[in-house]
């Protein structure tokens, strides 16, 4: 039996754009597990990444309620928010949004000093972090700019678990790199998730979502569908299939 | 230029913060600058105008005595100088004398005329400027009327000489030469039927006031000096009393030097914070624009019409900034005005000063463009492709400051300090304006302590010499005073310290005043370069005065007195106001090298609680006739000077305020530059879990270093320069060396409360950062 991580009821996100209100998220029930690998996938516009944001905190929903384990943080103010995303969360963006001004290791440790006051601990544990995306040393003092699309991305992925979050949350992740790079940023993620860290994924990209043991699909600020695929095994053609009849019955 | 335009529209409305914040500070310095221009140029200039529409003399002269061969003596005199053009001799009283005034009293020199024969003189005219229906008693220079103190109707008494006299306030008098205690004599009318009973009553000597007018009023105290030497050549035992156009005028706008330095200080300070913002402003503009820029010149603007897009919307914001400063500054103006009538005592009509306009827009506009020009050149070298290609860094990361893996600093101190180290010129920009306003800081706490809340360091540097008590007595009663002096238990030190005038041969009226022993005198510090004279061939000139005469210690001066010359050595510099500088120190034998000594004014300290006036009276009573004048030296200060405490109570809110609104728009610059250029930092950290109450304190926190830096750097200079400085600001009346006591409690207190006031108002302007969410910041991208 699967351990509910974060749970929503009726969530519902409206924006006022233009003085119309536009309705992005519509009255979504929805259970995340503990271990899983969740992708949300979806056409543009679907709601994805709002979706997204209001599991994770970034946003609040404009009704419904998001539980956190015993916790409601649908009712929690910005800076309760701020707090839930530093102990409970991580986050791995599209755009990277590394700081520019810190080094590498800096921008880690910037995060990391939030949660943990034992510094050597948390070095420690980001040089293991770097160590296990293949970071080299030299790279540490560097600055993002000084970084190819693929390493700040790791980066990322290490700053995103230096807390060692109950959660990661990745907003597509790969969409600014190459192939070869995404695919490496990848492997990284499912590796952790086989580890044991709970991933919530965000993607349009059919071969991302194949990384995912669970696919939702988003139409219209609604769950139209889901899918369980298992364990993500590297070759597995059966499961691509599985998938990818999902996504055509979903008509993707 | 039509693009230029374009240009500079497209930028305001895009920044309409920060534009805000750079009126608010042109407007204060143009409305300063303007007031300050004001103050210098115009408002000294209505001392001639009043001159002028009196028609008054450049010398007057009051000497005891009347008659015919008097009068034929100072006719043939004044006709046979070729520099006199015109003159005017009457009658008058003329006597020490005193009255109750702003809790106080005056104490001066009166020249007492006929109320009728003053408004008709044909040099020295005066004017009536308030009058009320009471048709007997005394008119008063319009001065003690200023500020309501004393009013039309209104029973007073007047000591002249150890008489008291009571009069019914009929009105106030304008008077150029004699409108002031500052004047060396003070007007007074009386009707005539109370002129007749003074004048009948003998308590004031008759003289003859003379008012001449010369064809070169810039050779004023030449003449005067050479004027009193043939008069007391030929009346070596009459009393002179005179003044010059050149003490005159500068003496009646002692506030109005005072003011004027602040306030221009002040406005340069402020204008000089001004375009310091402006070049942090337009660098930041080039940083956040560079995409921008690129595209412009991509597409065919050249720099020199990007540049003049900045300058054209800079100097539109100035001059229009500068059109209301100037605005403001005339509203302010009446306020400085009653503020300093006050003191001049001359009425001041405010009117529009054209050139001074001109001159304060073309001052803005110039600290403007120049301000642009220098900040905007760099813009010439951005290459449109790589600026497009954001190839130019908006930040060099040449150093990773204050590494969060090695410091030992909370991390909310090491990101501030982070943020800190990578903004060197916020650094630059809080750090000027910190020193200013540390400098002004510094300066409002000595004009507090050493004037407003212990008058005493500031009596003793502008009037010299202070006591209790002074007594004037006959040559012949010098025995009799000190014995009775001995006598009384109240009298803790008694000491002679009587001045006359000299001239100094080749030079000007000197005030000298003697002593017996300047050991004895209770103001060391008068003295205060070399030392007081000790032997009969010594002087101590006044060090504006031996400036003004390449004079030096060491030299020798020849003085004279009824004729005769004798040589003196300088062995001292002084430095007294009263006479703006041109005075002396001899001791009694020194001067009687010169000729007999008359005048026999002793300083009297009492033993602290002694009542002042019972000993005076005592005094009077036993002395009798012998006594010319007691004076209640304190009182008289407190009247005189409680003008300049009030005074200098409004500079010191006045530039407090302006200094706290300039920290306030300074930071406000600044938070919002700095919050705008990381809007991305700081929406990333609130999604890696920062509060906003954290990233503000790490905001206002990265200001710290440098606000810290240069308030103490800047308080500790301003405490060592301050009375430099406000030496330079009274150079005017004498004064070279200022020795004001910094209190150093009071000025470390005041700079923690400007590095707290600092830091509270860029928390308080940091609290934009709550409006940024990091969801807005993803979507955005």
């Amino acid at each position: 039996m699967k351990k509910i991580l974060l749970e929503t009821e009726g969530l519902s996100k409206s924006f006022s754009t233009g003085g119309t209100l536009q309705h992005v998220l519509k009255n979504i029930d929805l259970k995340l597990y503990e271990g899983d690998f969740t992708v949300i996938m979806g056409a543009s516009g679907a709601g994805k990444s709002t979706l997204l944001y209001a599991l994770s905190g970034m946003d609040t929903p404009t009704l419904g309620i998001i539980r956190f384990g015993e916790e409601m943080i649908s009712d929690y103010s910005s800076d309760r928010l701020a707090v839930f995303r530093r102990d409970s969360c991580g986050f791995v963006f599209q755009q990277i949004y590394l700081i520019d001004g810190m080094s590498v290791m800096d921008n880690v440790l910037a995060a990391g000093l939030l949660v943990n006051r034992d510094k050597k601990a948390l070095v420690q544990r980001a040089r293991e972090l770097f160590q296990a995306v293949d970071i080299p040393e030299r790279d540490w003092k560097k600055f993002p700019a000084q970084l190819s699309g693929g390493e700040a991305q790791r980066v990322g992925i290490v700053r995103a678990l230096i807390n060692s979050p109950r959660i990661l949350f990745a907003d597509e992740p790969t969409g600014a790199l190459n192939s070869k790079t995404g695919l490496d940023v990848l492997d990284t993620l499912s590796r952790f998730n086989e580890q044991g860290q709970s991933v919530v994924m965000v993607t349009h990209d059919m071969r991302s979502a194949r990384r995912g043991n669970r696919i939702l699909y988003l139409k219209d600020g609604s769950i139209l569908g889901e899918c369980d695929l298992g364990r993500y095994v590297s070759g597995d053609r059966a499961r691509h299939e599985r998938l990818s009849s999902f996504l055509e019955e979903m008509g993707w | 230029m039509r693009k230029s335009l374009l240009i500079a529209a497209a930028n305001l409305r895009r920044a309409k913060g920060q534009t805000i914040a750079i009126i608010a500070l042109i407007l204060l310095a143009s409305a300063m600058l303007n007031l300050g221009l004001m103050l210098t140029h115009d408002y000294k200039r209505n001392f001639d105008r009043c001159h002028d529409r009196l028609h008054d003399g450049h010398v007057t002269l009051a000497i005891d005595g009347r008659g015919e061969e008097l009068l034929d003596f100072l006719t043939r005199t004044l006709e046979e100088d070729g520099d006199v053009t015109e003159f005017s001799c009457e009658d008058a009283l003329s006597m020490v004398g005193s009255f109750a005034y702003n809790g106080g009293e005056v104490n001066t020199e009166f020249v007492i005329l006929e109320k009728e024969t003053a408004l008709s003189r044909p040099v020295g005219r005066m004017e009536i400027v308030e009058e009320g229906a009471g048709k007997s008693g005394i008119y008063l220079p319009m001065l003690y009327g200023a500020d309501g103190k004393i009013s039309v109707g209104d029973t007073m008494d007047i000591s002249i000489g150890n008489h008291v006299m009571q009069y019914q306030v009929c009105g106030f008098l304008n008077s150029a030469m004699a409108g002031s205690h500052n004047c060396s004599m003070s007007a007074l009318l009386l009707t005539a039927d109370k002129y007749e009973e003074l004048e009948e009553s003998g308590y004031a000597p008759a003289s003859t006031l003379v008012s001449v007018r010369i064809r070169d009023k810039e050779q004023s105290e030449d003449f005067e000096a050479a004027l009193k030497n043939k008069v007391s050549a030929a009346y070596p035992t009459s009393r002179l009393l005179s003044n010059s156009y050149e003490l005159v005028s500068t003496s009646r706008y002692i506030s109005q030097m005072i003011c004027s330095s602040v306030v221009n200080a002040m406005a340069f300070f402020v204008a000089l914070i001004a375009m310091v913002v402006i070049s942090s402003n337009v660098i930041n503009y080039i940083q956040e624009n560079m995409k921008n820029l690129g595209a412009m010149k991509a597409i065919g603007y050249k720099s020199g019409q990007i540049v003049a897009g900045l300058l054209v919307q800079f100097l539109g914001v100035a001059v229009a900034t500068a059109a209301a400063g100037i605005g403001l500054s005339y509203c302010l103006f009446p306020s400085v005005n009653r503020m300093m009538i006050a003191q001049t005592g001359i009425p001041y009509e405010m009117r529009f000063q054209p050139l001074l306009c001109v001159m304060t827009f073309a001052a803005c506009g110039g600290f403007v463009a120049l301000a642009v020009w220098l900040s905007s050149r760099r813009i010439r070298k951005i290459e449109p492709i790589v600026a497009l290609r954001q190839g130019v860094l908006t930040h060099s990361f040449k150093r990773n400051h204050v590494e969060l893996e090695g410091t030992r600093a909370p991390l909310q101190l090491a990101l501030a300090l982070k943020t800190c180290l990578s903004g060197m010129k916020q650094n630059v920009t809080v750090g000027i304006t910190m020193l200013m306003l540390s400098l002004v800081v510094v300066f409002s706490v000595l004009m507090v302590e050493n004037v407003i809340v212990d008058m005493t360091p500031f009596i003793n540097l502008i009037v010299g010499e202070t006591a209790e008590a002074c007594i004037n007595v006959n040559p012949g009663a010098e025995a009799a005073l000190l014995q009775a002096a001995e006598e009384e238990v109240c009298v803790e030190k008694i000491y002679l310290y009587s001045s006359t005038e000299v001239c100094h041969v080749g030079g000007s009226a000197l005030i000298a005043t003697m002593a017996e022993d300047f050991s004895q005198v209770n103001n060391q510090d008068v003295c205060y370069q070399g030392r007081f004279p000790q032997y009969d061939n010594e002087v101590a000139i006044g060090a504006k005065y031996a400036k003004e005469q390449g004079l030096k210690i060491g030299d020798e001066i020849a003085l004279t007195v009824e004729g005769k010359e004798v040589d003196y050595l300088i062995c001292g510099l002084t430095q007294i106001s009263n006479n703006l500088g041109k005075d002396c120190l001899l001791t009694r034998e020194g001067f009687e090298r010169m000729g007999a000594f008359n005048d026999m004014s002793y300083y009297i300290n009492l033993v602290p609680g002694a009542d002042n006036k019972a000993f005076r009276e005592r005094m009077e009573e036993r002395l009798g006739s012998d006594l010319n004048m007691t004076v209640d030296i304190a009182s008289v200060i407190e009247g005189s000077a409680g003008i300049y405490v009030s005074l200098m109570a409004a500079i010191v809110v006045g530039i407090l305020v302006l200094g706290v609104s300039v920290i306030a728009f300074v930071l406000y610059l600044l938070v919002r530059l700095s919050i705008g250029s990381r809007k991305r930092d700081y929406g990333i950290l609130k999604a890696l879990g920062f509060t906003t109450g954290q990233l503000v304190l790490q905001t206002a926190a990265s200001f710290l270093p440098a606000v810290l830096l240069s308030t103490a750097v800047g308080i500790a200079v301003s405490a060592v320069i301050i009375n430099p400085v406000v030496a330079l600001f009274l150079g005017g009346i004498g004064i070279v060396k200022c020795t004001f006591t910094v209190p150093l409690g009071w000025t470390i207190l005041s700079g923690a409360g400007l590095v707290l006031t600092a830091f509270g108002l860029a928390c308080l302007l940091s609290l934009r950062i709550r409006k940024i969410a990091p969801v807005v910041l993803l979507a955005g991208e």
